[in-house]
């Protein structure tokens, strides 16, 4: 990066904690630090509740997806807006009337205080490992990239965001969230633009649609009935749907945004909010990633955009051996730019066919380079014991990782294309994504520990002052919990994928338990209780003896919730509802 | 805990901008969606 870049990253990073500390002043209670004394207008907290699910490892990763498997991963979010509309209807007037803090406290005056210490712990474990990878992903690719050392890479991101969390709790995470949301949208149309602006002048929009088309990339309506199909127009919509239900719903880091809106009215104008904007924001993240991927059909791109890949290729395999690959790849690149620009010209079938073929011999030369760096890693050591036990890979169903640098094509586009200036400026982006992704998830762990641990079995009454120091150093715990996960995480190998599971096999039951909850006026806390645990186990069993895409798991966990929900409820022969 | 005897958020009356009531604007998000999906898939399957 340039010295300007630089500067806007750095002016960028200093000025939103800055803002952060004073947007954030004024905290005297927590209902102030962890609801935002529930005074918040439904366009900031509706741009929170945004930029909290965009990570930047979603924001980079959507995009190099684009780019390696086209746009159907846009099917995920066709749930969301129909996830917002019952949301809306069903639990936010739930939340919002009973004044609660965490979702899972609803649950204990619904049902028991067994279940809301089970729903709340769950959050707490899967969520507070997350937010550890939350903040590591990011920083191995900038520090892949920038050649920064991963440990101040982590440090920065997550010491900035914890110091202004720490002080000005959820205002400050709203009003940063609201900043960084701008900064995203505009990084966004930056990267849009540019990347139809370095096509060759020669090659049309429509001639790089019909590029990107005849390649795949724009399929993303498969109306493929099968459940083991990836991103299907069906597993989008009903997967997707309760994947939604189940983020939107339950998970306390989005449930908190919106509960700090200033009247009902508020809180469900802000969902309504992200469901008329973010299938559209999708479609033009992704949409750019395409872009990117004809923009390299006309520049050569690297032959593994993971630099420290890359790297240790040219370090353990034979010169000549590297050398050769190069210059396949060179060549198979020339011969598809080729092939693209005469099917951009004549749009015939033939020269689809040829297109095809040099695409082909295209991605087989990326794979040359890849075998040629698995063979010489197997010559120079014999390979690293695993880090996740095989006995818990077997449960879990892991299979050995696959290479993949997916997530390192965006940002080497960016650092390699955009102006100077400019690239710090979606630098600043990706450390926007992640800042307010890391944000939420530390105020809502600190908000769920308080509220429904400290608070319930330690003291109860604590007086203002004292539960303010108390949910400021439990927002610290959980920042430096988060950074030493992010730390640790290079070590820790497929354990990454353990954690990114387990989160998986739960979200759907606990749907299931609020659905039991708001839905059925008769379930039992036993039946919700018991249905949780069979949810759980019948994703684990699903997940591990099947091949159904994962978009599914959260139907059968909240489906088997329920029905076991009821059905316990119905052999119980009453109801231990509360009143409360 | 009885959702209907939940009591009503005295700012829950507040007016719904533009649409004016809640089933309206649910209305509207479920239309602009399903029109967002046609787009797509026409865009998808342009012939370019």
């Amino acid at each position: 990066m340039s010295r300007l870049d630089w500067t806007v990253l750095v002016v960028y990073v200093v000025a939103i904690v800055a803002f952060g500390i004073w947007a954030g002043r004024g905290n005297k209670k927590i209902d102030d630090f962890f609801l935002a004394g529930r005074q918040m207008r439904w366009w900031a907290v509706g741009l929170s509740v945004m930029a909290t699910q965009i990570s930047a490892i979603t924001f980079v990763g959507t995009t190099g997806q684009a780019y390696t498997d086209g746009m159907r991963f846009l099917v995920v979010y066709f749930g969301l807006p129909f996830a917002m509309v019952i949301l809306c209807m069903t639990l936010v007037p739930f939340f919002y009337r009973a004044r609660v803090f965490t979702a899972y406290e609803y649950l204990e005056r619904r049902f028991d205080s067994r279940t809301r210490t089970a729903t709340s712990l769950l959050f707490l474990l899967s969520r507070g490992l997350s937010v550890g990878v939350t903040l590591y992903a990011p920083s191995l690719v900038l520090s892949v990239l920038l050649g920064w050392s991963e440990s101040a890479t982590i440090l920065l991101m997550g010491g900035s965001t914890i110091a202004y969390v720490i002080y000005g709790g959820n205002k400050s995470v709203i009003w940063t969230d609201v900043v960084q949301m701008a900064v995203i949208w505009f990084g966004i149309f930056l990267c849009f633009g540019v990347a139809i602006a370095q096509i060759p002048p020669t090659v049309t929009f429509t001639d790089a649609l019909a590029v990107a088309r005849t390649a795949g990339r724009l399929d993303i309506m498969n109306t493929s009935p099968s459940l083991t199909e990836p991103y299907t127009l069906w597993s989008g919509l009903i997967g997707g749907l309760f994947l939604m239900l189940a983020y939107f719903g339950c998970d306390q880091s989005q449930v908190q945004r919106y509960l700090s809106g200033s009247s009902l009215t508020q809180s469900r104008l802000s969902l309504l909010f992200n469901a008329f904007l973010k299938v559209p924001m999708q479609f033009l993240i992704l949409l750019t990633g395409v872009l990117v991927f004809v923009f390299y059909h006309f520049h050569l791109p690297p032959l593994l955009w993971n630099r420290g890949e890359l790297a240790r290729l040219e370090r353990v395999a034979a010169p000549s051996e590297v050398a050769r690959v190069q210059s396949h790849f060179e060549a198979a690149h020339a011969a598809r730019r080729r092939a693209a620009e005469r099917y951009a010209q004549t749009r015939e079938d033939v020269d689809a066919s040829l297109y095809h073929q040099a695409a082909d011999a295209f991605d087989a030369t990326r794979g040359e380079a890849i075998a040629l760096l698995r063979q010489a890693d197997g010559r120079a050591a014999a390979p690293a014991p695993a880090a996740t036990p095989t006995w818990l890979s077997r449960i879990l169903g892991l299979k050995p990782a696959s290479y993949s640098d997916t997530n390192y094509i965006f940002p080497t586009y960016i650092l390699t294309y955009l102006p100077r200036g400019l690239a710090g400026l979606v630098v600043a982006v990706i450390f926007a994504a992640a800042m307010s992704t890391l944000s939420g998830e530390l105020n809502s762990l600190a908000t769920a520990s308080m509220v429904d641990f400290y608070k319930r079995f330690l003291r109860p009454a604590g007086g203002d002052v004292h539960e303010l120091l108390v949910s400021r150093l439990l927002t610290a715990f959980w920042g430096a919990f988060a950074c030493l996960i992010a730390l640790q995480a290079g070590r820790l190998g497929s354990a990454i994928e353990v954690v990114n599971k387990f989160g998986s096999y739960f979200y759907g039951s606990i749907l299931g338990v609020f659905a039991l909850a708001v839905l059925t006026p008769r379930a039992s806390a036993a039946g919700a209780f018991w249905g949780l645990l069979a949810g759980m186990a019948s994703v684990w069993a699903v997940a591990t003896f099947s091949s159904v895409h994962f978009l599914w798991y959260n139907v059968v966990g909240a489906v088997v919730v329920f029905v076991v929900g009821l059905a316990l409820t119905a052999l119980g022969g009453r109801t231990d509802r509360r009143t409360g | 805990m009885d959702p209907s005897s939940l009591p009503p958020d005295p700012d829950e009356e507040e007016p719904v901008p533009i649409f004016r009531t809640w089933p309206r604007i649910y209305a509207a998000v479920v239309v602009c969606t399903l029109v967002t999906m046609a787009l797509i898939a026409l865009f998808s399957s342009w012939d370019y």
